[in-house]
Order: C-alpha cells, then structure tokens, then sequence
C-alpha cells in the first residue's frame, strides 16, 4: 500500500488523488518495487531531449550565490590580518576582496529595485565600469602610495 | 495526446515509468522561467502605467525590517566610499600622506575627530557584525522569530561597543 501512495505522489496528480486513495479503492497498479526509485526519471528525460530548456539545467545563479558567501568569509579573515601582518599580500588581496564583494552586493541591489531589460544592462554595465575604476584605483593606490593598511593605520594615528 | 494521457492517468496508469516516456518524448514544455514571467509581469506594470501599492508607507517598521535595511545601506555606502576614495586615488595629484596632513593642520578638535573616527568606524563594525549574522542564517540557523531579535539586538549592541573603541584608540 505504501507503495501505491509513494507512486501516486511521484506520478504528480496533485494531492486530491491521494486523499481518495484508500486501501478499499485501490486499483491496483502492477509497477514492480524497483521503479520507485527512479521518480527523477521523468524530469530528466523532458529536460534533456531539446535544447529548448538551455538554462534550465544551470547551476550559474546557485554557485553565484556560493561564491558570494565564500568571498564574505574570505573578507572576514583579512581583517585580522592586515590587523596584525600588513603589507603589499594583504593590500592587494585586499582590493581585490572589496572590489569584488561590492560588486556583488550592488549587483544585488540593482536587481532587486531595477526593472526592463534595457535598465538592467545599462546598471550592469555602469556597475561594472565603477568596479573596474575602483579596482584600478586601489591596486593604483597600493603601487605608488603608502598601500590600504597603512592608509588606515595613518588616518587613526591622528 | 493529452487526451491519452489523461486517459491513462484517470485509470491510474504510473505515467513515470520509463516505457510511457514514449507518450511525451517530444512535448515541449509549456512553462517560462521565473525570470521570463518576472520581466513579463514588470513590463505589463510599467506599460499600463500601474501605480504601486503603498508597501513601505504603510507597514509597521520593525527591528528587523531596520536592521535589513540599515545593512544594505551600509553595504552602498561603504562601496560607495571605497570607490570615491579610489577615484581620488587616480584624479588627485598628492600622495595620501599629503592630504593627511591637509586635514590635520585644519585643527580640527578631539571630539570631532573621534566623532569622525565612530562614524566610519560604526558602519563597517554593523555590516560586519550583520554580515556575520547573515552567514548565520545561511548555514540555516536562527530564523525563529526570537532568535532573529536576540541576534539582531547582539549585532546593534557590539556594532555600538565596538565602534566607541575602535574610535577611542
């Protein structure tokens, strides 16, 4: 009977069928045990025949949101390390993971309040530009000034 | 062919099994992706020139709600700081030792200054602390509503502690 009911809800007739389901109605349904481990079967073959569904197997936006978490613990860490050793390593890792954690962040909030495919790409790409310049700036900053940790260490001496 | 399958369904034929995928080899999906309908649902709005319901101007603010959005406006402005400072970096002449003392000869008073100190101090203190909490959430811990406050009422009160230090040093 369990077997049945499992059936049933991989089959996707919704709910409703279930309920009506009793062990006095059952009809029975002559499927052999092994086929109920292969429910994802049905996706799969739907998905995969054409490529009318190209993104829909991507997993683009999901480790999109892997890296971000990464990069936020990642950034965590360098700041007791340029605490305690700065130096060139860390001002320029450090560029590198503000850039890019900002990047991201805005990119978030341009998604979430920009609307019409048109906006979209125009904020994408002005982001983008701003990023680039920020980088720029920093890793300039870095080269021929007194470097990130230092900046900070001569603004608190004051 | 629907009417096949829904034939068979009805008589409680498993249509997963692997030899009725025959029936749907070459269905098309019919669905969009949630982007299509999002981008669709907008430019209908924007095209019939929709006015948005009061959403923000209504709803009682809580702490949450505050905290959200303080962190994202922290988030904005300290990238926006970073790159103004960056810009600055390529646009200004002087170095950076330069302009320090720029400002230091503008005697400006020890409160002030340690005012200055707090006001960037607090923002990178409570996005970082919030930041933290957001990691919290995303390993899946905390999201009962009391452990949301207790947590939240932690980040605001070490972002405060923390800040008042880092300023005093």
């Amino acid at each position: 009977m369990a077997a049945l009911v499992r059936l049933s809800s991989v089959c996707r007739r919704g709910v409703k069928p279930l309920f009506y389901q009793s062990t006095l109605l059952a009809r029975p349904l002559a499927v052999p045990h092994k086929y109920q481990e292969q429910p994802q079967l049905l996706t799969a073959r739907i998905h995969s025949s054409q490529a009318l569904y190209a993104g829909a197997d991507s997993k683009a936006a999901s480790l999109h949101w892997t890296a971000e978490r990464v990069l936020s613990i990642l950034l965590l860490a360098m700041g007791p390390v340029a605490y305690f050793s700065p130096g060139p390593v860390i001002d320029y890792s450090l560029a590198a993971a503000l850039t890019l954690h900002g990047h991201w962040g805005i990119g978030q909030v341009l998604t979430d309040y920009v609307h019409g495919d048109a906006k979209i790409k125009l904020a994408n790409a002005g982001l983008f530009l701003l990023s680039t310049v920020t980088f720029a700036g920093l890793c300039y900053f870095n080269y021929n000034d007194v470097g990130i940790c230092k900046a900070v260490a001569l603004l608190w001496s004051k | 062919m629907a009417l096949l399958l829904r034939t068979f369904a009805r008589q409680g034929v498993c249509l997963s099994k692997p030899q009725y995928s025959v029936l749907y080899r070459h269905a098309a999906p019919m669905g969009t992706t949630a982007k299509e309908e999002m981008n669709k649902f907008w430019a209908k709005n924007a095209r019939l020139n929709r006015p948005m319901s009061p959403h923000i101007t209504i709803y009682n603010w809580s702490v949450p709600m505050m905290m959200s959005i303080t962190h994202r406006g922290t988030g904005v402005g300290l990238s926006g700081a970073i790159s103004a400072f960056a810009v600055a970096a390529l646009v200004l002449p002087g170095s950076y030792p330069h302009y320090l003392d720029l400002i230091h000869s503008l005697s400006i008073g020890p409160y002030l200054i340690g005012l200055a100190k707090f006001g960037i101090a607090f923002p990178v203190s409570y996005h970082t602390y919030n930041g933290i909490r957001h990691l919290y959430w995303d390993i899946g811990k905390g999201f009962k509503i009391p452990e949301v406050y207790r947590t939240g009422y932690t980040v605001i009160g070490l972002s405060i502690i923390t800040s008042i230090a880092i300023a005093m040093l």
